[in-house]
């Protein structure tokens, strides 16, 4: 499929020639930035159309088959299934409304092309993860979308939070990287290769000790990235500290692409049935409860509103894990997939509704200066499509039934509970917390309005319309749950599972 | 035989976690990171060597090949050890930019005065 590379040349070729094309002035720069992300997100729609029309595309970097003459790969490969496919569109469309929504937000901010430069590579990394079928080029792409994140959460480098937010992340995450790149050398050293799929084949022939304390590198150094409990506290310092429409890509991507869709995608389509999933599934199952319960009890404690929303992040992502180990620990059964299909929704509705609640919290700063919710109290009257599209993206998060959260977390609630009913209480507790916690700062907005507030509006159009559409897309997606469920995540979690399939599609037998 | 490349490999690595979990200096941390990374790239480049019938390795050169006597070490490796340099050289530099950074801002280089976010 051809169209697959031109989703690493566009925004390639965008980040590194954005330099020059700002020397053409500020008009020239917006311009340029809104046309490669755009662009990039119609060749994301193209590749997930694609995929899920004609099913698992594989792309090999240099000749036609990724085969040598012994009959086994030998070449970088790009292997793209539903699940990849859809984050690959989850990824261009959030990162679109964040360059989009930059616009009007860092308008007053000084080193703009380094910022727009910046933000495409962190796009581009995350694509590639997406895409990619080879563990060394994950580790690649994995490390690109790293240090431009790290980059960008110390953009404002003339304030003491984004500093110390940046080091604190850079620390753990190289932390992480590094072993992650030692799970990897050593997958290398036992087994001779790199590809994912020809690993698949070679660890369900032998599965030795090697292989298995790479796994557990490689999920530990995942784990660290996606900000699960109890290695969150970066999460709660950097995501807070980045501009907000940069929070918005953080807690709505990188956590998900570089933590969540690893993880899946090594534990299922790399290791698989060559391990004891029902082990490692509880593994992360326990992880995943430590974590929705700790994320969302902190987040009602917060009164720094990025804070809490960043907490909040580190609760989704434990739904979001629960969901995984579900489907790990029941491989194979209806449980599995209804749980897989589910934490694959979420996945995605949590990237719309962070996005839109972070971006939201970026309105407010914009306007007022503050983020502390003592100093916000009855936004709603001066700021009332703000406050509409927070009341929208906080529902939706909960879970309230008209809106795309209720059917992913109906989803998860339903496996959980037919796996486990202890599993399914713990997560009723989580969105308890969870829902405590949007109802005050929604109890706050719609409170009686303090001097502070009165001189707010809402924000200018480059701002409002990213919101307006990341809204619409809520409620649009709200609006056919169980469609939606059955004709993609379900179908995805099945293309996760099916490792058969994936080792085939590699090895041309597809 | 017990190869000593290994060994070293991940003493290089269990001294840099050392280092990085025990030491309070930024630039200290920031060194121990290196360690850490320079013991994988030392164990990547040893899986790539390979002793056969007491002969020593030459450098993969496909020029000439049939011509040579020796077996040639693996290529794959230092291709990925070189990209893995790369990328840790832009980690360096960017986390030597912040640490500077963050001398401005603190005064002092101990990261246990770099506690101001909390909550």
């Amino acid at each position: 499929m051809m169209a697959l590379p031109y989703l690493m040349i566009i925004p390639l070729f965008g980040a590194f020639s954005m330099p020059m094309v700002s020397l053409a002035g500020r008009k020239a720069r917006e311009a340029w930035a809104v046309l490669i992300s755009g662009a990039t997100l119609a060749v994301g729609s193209w590749v997930f159309y694609r995929v899920y029309e004609k099913g698992t595309v594989l792309y090999t970097l240099g000749a036609k088959s990724p085969l040598g003459q012994a009959n086994f790969p030998i070449r970088i490969v790009w292997e793209v299934d539903l699940f990849g496919a859809l984050m690959v569109l989850m990824v261009a469309f959030v990162s679109f409304m964040a360059v989009l929504y930059s616009l009007g937000y860092m308008r007053h901010d000084t080193g703009l092309d380094k910022y727009y430069t910046l933000i495409l590579i962190l796009e581009l990394g995350m694509l590639g993860i997406a895409i990619t079928g080879d563990l060394f080029n994950f580790y690649v792409f994995l490390e690109i979308m790293s240090i431009a994140s790290y980059a960008l959460v110390a953009f404002r480098n003339d304030t003491q939070e984004g500093i110390e937010a940046g080091i604190k992340y850079m620390l753990v995450g190289s932390m992480a990287s590094s072993l992650i790149l030692l799970g990897i050398a050593l997958l290398y050293g036992q087994y001779g290769t790199l590809t994912m799929g020809y690993l698949a084949l070679k660890l369900s022939q032998n599965a030795t000790v090697v292989g298995k304390v790479a796994l557990a590198l490689l999920t530990s150094g995942l784990l660290f990235k996606s900000g699960a409990s109890p290695v969150h506290m970066w999460l709660a310092d950097a995501h807070p500290a980045a501009p907000s429409s940069i929070s918005a890509m953080l807690s709505g991507l990188v956590i998900k692409i570089g933590g969540i869709y690893a993880l899946a995608r090594i534990a299922f389509s790399v290791y698989g049935i060559s391990i004891s999933v029902k082990t490692v599934g509880w593994l992360i199952i326990l992880f995943a409860c430590i974590t929705l319960i700790v994320g969302n009890a902190m987040a009602v404690i917060q009164t720094d509103m990025k804070r809490l929303l960043a907490y909040s992040s580190v609760g989704q992502i434990g739904y979001i894990l629960l969901g995984i180990g579900i489907g790990l620990a029941a491989y194979g059964s209806r449980t599995g997939e209804i749980a897989l299909a589910g934490a694959i929704y979420h996945t995605f509705n949590h990237a719309l509704m962070k996005g839109l609640l972070f971006l939201i919290a970026g309105a407010v700063i914009h306007q007022l200066g503050t983020r502390d919710l003592n100093d916000l109290s009855g936004l709603a009257k001066t700021m009332p499509k703000t406050t509409f599209a927070f009341l929208i993206g906080a529902a939706a998060i909960v879970g309230m039934p008209p809106l795309n959260g209720f059917a992913s977390k109906w989803l998860i609630y339903e496996s959980s509970a037919l796996f486990n009913p202890v599993l399914g209480a713990i997560a009723i507790i989580g969105t308890a917390f969870c829902t405590a916690a949007y109802v005050r700062v929604l109890y706050t907005f719609f409170g009686r309005p303090s001097e502070k507030v009165m001189e707010a509006k809402d924000p200018e159009k480059s701002m409002l319309w990213p919101m307006v559409i990341l809204t619409i897309a809520i409620i649009v997606m709200g609006l056919f749950p169980w469609g939606i469920s059955d004709k993609v995540m379900i179908p995805a979690a099945r293309a996760l599972e099916n490792q058969l399939a994936y080792v085939a599609t590699l090895m041309g037998g597809g | 035989m017990i190869q000593f490349q290994f060994i070293t490999a991940f003493l290089l690595i269990a001294l840099g976690i050392y280092a990085f979990l025990a030491k309070n200096n930024l630039l200290k941390l920031i060194l121990a990171l290196n360690i850490i990374d320079s013991g994988i790239h030392l164990l990547l480049i040893s899986l790539g060597y390979r002793v056969e019938l007491n002969e020593i390795p030459t450098a993969p050169i496909y020029t000439g090949y049939e011509t040579l006597k020796s077996p040639m070490v693996g290529p794959l490796p230092q291709a990925l050890v070189l990209t893995s340099i790369v990328i840790g050289v832009c980690v360096l530099a960017l986390a030597i930019a912040l640490t500077i950074n963050a001398y401005r801002h603190y005064g002092t280089l101990d990261v246990r005065a770099l506690r101001r976010l909390r909550g």
